[in-house]
């Protein structure tokens, strides 16, 4: 059986690659189906990668509390009348919570950094000192701000990645003074490089200040969250206890609605599995869309290469063909069209993949690429079986005769 | 002990209600090493006669042993089987494949046969040598003449060392000297003894055989032998 194997496999390659347009032409839709899976798939490993990264500078063991819910669906009015978050919270808490390890209130603003001819605009941060305990992002350089610096309003600041490279160009950081919003700076640490949040922002152009220095300086009032490190693995009672510690501080009655909201990665992950359902689901959509319209027309040429050798087929079945070795012969010429087509397919994602790499970093996924040759093999199969079935009960006298 | 053996073979066809007797009641016997010519005008039932004999038809009745195998009772795969180990067909039309060389298009039968590469080689390259085309073996049939390409076709039938070799019209396509040459290689393969079933409806072709059947409305009208040797 080897035997005939090899020449059907010979036959086969030399039948397609005599007749290389219409092979392509055929094996198109295979092409773009095998393609777009595979695509989608990277894209999708890609995506993963950037999510998990932009959300492990966020933090699962963090609880973020403020007066919007992230994904909510109030009116902004309604958010708007709420009460702000107020930094004497971060006391309160403390005081009541058996969970919270750190709470940090973290006031926020649009400023402009500058030195000397160099500015940029950005955004800057004014927290406390729990501040550092619920980020992922730890200090290369220098220290974080001290409590007394926060209590005595120091002006100093903790810059991050971006902003030196921007400002300092290799040269030490550390003591040297810059302006934020024209106001006097001295630099005391620097955070580690993070990239961007969901490849939306970067979160290395930032400048964090203590607290008491934000609010003389700037505003008292301004944007105010708060985040609590909990303990990870009791994840859900340290959010029940803090949301009936926050609904005490409110002063809420039982029957008054919540006028905060805490939030947790756990909506960004939610938001996120609704929008990799979408990617999956165009993806395979598309995919199984091509490959459909791919399998109907291979079945169809394959007709025509039957009806084209139906004398081959007689001389075959005259010197010995088994109805089995003419079957296998045009099953295998269906697949070899289908095979090919899957791996032109893959060598085009592949390069797409190394181009999307560039905007972010994705690898094709391994085992994608083999379901995606194996589904071509399939197609070749199932759109070949009806063909080569047909060929194969073919009258070898009819088929002698045929002109 | 004779080789072949039709024993009242009918076979039948209904066209738009009308019953055609291909073959009416046929009986023959072909021992090893004859030559023989079956004739008869187009309509007679001598192609019929020949797929039969060739195991490509099965009769609507009737025996036929070959070397004592019950070929009426075979299924497909058998009947293959035995095209592939015991027949050699030889086609007006030669019935090469295009696409592939002389000695690819002799190696096929080898292949059904399930033998090696190396020994197929070995033996499609002897067939072709025994033809007279040793040095055209690399030669698509585009790149030979007519007579050559029906030697490649001899080649192609001899190659399985199959017990009888089928000839269907094996000059209608050749001109009269490529046709002399051919029919030439066919006394030579008698004269080796070989066993030789030809199918024509020339006198000066049939004049080869050592034995001539003639059918008309698929009844043997007569069978008539000569020595040659």
């Amino acid at each position: 059986m080897i035997s005939v194997f090899f020449e059907n496999f010979n036959m086969a390659l030399s039948s397609v690659l005599s007749n290389k347009t219409r092979s392509l032409l055929t094996a198109l839709g295979i092409i773009i189906g095998v393609f777009s899976v595979t695509l989608m798939g990277t894209l999708i490993s890609g995506l993963d990668r950037s999510f998990e990264g932009s959300m492990s500078m966020l933090g699962r063991d963090i609880l973020y509390i403020s007066r919007f819910e992230w994904f909510g669906d109030l009116e902004w009015w309604e958010v708007r009348n709420r009460p702000r978050m107020k930094t004497d919270y971060v006391d309160k808490i403390k005081n009541k919570s058996r969970y919270a390890l750190a709470v940090a209130s973290v006031m926020q603003r649009g400023a402009e950094l500058s030195l000397k001819e160099n500015n940029i605009r950005t955004e800057i941060f004014g927290t406390n000192i729990d501040y550092m305990e619920t980020i992922s992002a730890e200090i290369v350089e220098g220290r974080f701000f001290s409590n007394s610096d926060d209590r005595k309003g120091r002006r100093v600041t903790v810059i991050g990645y971006g902003i030196k490279d921007a400002f300092f160009k290799g040269k030490n950081p550390i003591g040297e003074n810059i302006k934020i919003d024209g106001e006097k700076f001295r630099v005391v640490g620097v955070l580690e490089k993070q990239g961007k949040f969901l490849g939306l922002f970067s979160v290395d152009n930032q400048a964090i200040i203590p607290q008491g220095a934000y609010m003389r300086l700037f505003s008292k009032r301004g944007w105010t969250r708060l985040s609590v490190k909990v303990p990870e693995q009791k994840l859900e009672e340290a959010k029940d206890e803090i949301y009936s510690i926050m609904r005490q501080i409110r002063g809420l009655k039982p029957s008054e609605k919540d006028d905060f909201a805490i939030n947790q990665t756990k909506a960004f992950e939610k938001q996120y599995s609704s929008i990799k359902i979408a990617i999956a689901g165009t993806g395979f959509f598309i995919t199984m869309l091509s490959l459909v319209v791919g399998g109907i027309g291979i079945m169809n040429i394959m007709f025509v290469s039957v009806k084209e050798r139906t004398r081959e087929i007689g001389v075959r079945k005259a010197i010995g063909a088994t109805k089995n070795m003419i079957l296998s012969q045009f099953l295998m010429e269906a697949i070899t069209i289908c095979l090919g087509a899957g791996i032109i397919g893959l060598f085009f994602a592949y390069i797409a993949s190394l181009i999307i790499n560039n905007f972010f970093p994705s690898t094709m996924p391994l085992g994608l690429s083999i379901l995606a040759v194996l589904m071509s093999i399939v197609v070749g199969v199932i759109s070949g079986i009806i063909p080569s079935y047909k060929a194969a009960n073919l009258d070898p006298i009819d088929s002698l005769r045929y002109e | 002990m004779s080789l072949i053996n039709l024993q009242n073979i009918y076979k039948i066809y209904h066209v738009g209600g009308e019953e055609v007797r291909a073959l009416d009641g046929v009986e023959i016997s072909i021992r090893e090493n004859e030559y023989l010519a079956i004739m008869g005008p187009s309509g007679s039932g001598k192609s019929t006669l020949m797929n039969m004999i060739g195991c490509l038809d099965t009769p609507t009745s009737g025996i036929y042993e070959f070397e004592n195998e019950m070929v009426h009772i075979m299924d497909d795969k058998q009947l293959a089987s035995i095209r592939n180990r015991k027949i050699g067909f030889v086609f007006q039309t030669f019935n090469l494949l295009p696409k592939a060389t002389a000695q690819h298009n002799v190696e096929i039968p080898l292949i059904y046969a399930n033998i090696p590469k190396v020994e197929r080689l070995e033996m499609a390259e002897k067939a072709l040598v025994s033809v007279g085309l040793g040095d055209r073996m690399l030669h698509k049939p585009n790149e030979l003449s007519g007579g050559q390409r029906q030697r490649v076709a001899i080649a192609r039938a001899l190659v399985n060392n199959p017990s009888i070799i089928l000839a269907d019209e094996p000059t209608g396509n050749l001109d009269s000297k490529s046709g002399e040459e051919i029919m030439g290689i066919f006394d030579s393969l008698y004269n080796e003894g070989h066993t030789i079933i030809m199918v024509t409806h020339e006198n000066d072709i049939a004049s080869h055989a050592q034995r001539t059947v003639k059918l008309f409305d698929g009844r043997i009208i007569e069978d008539s032998k000569r020595n040659l040797r």
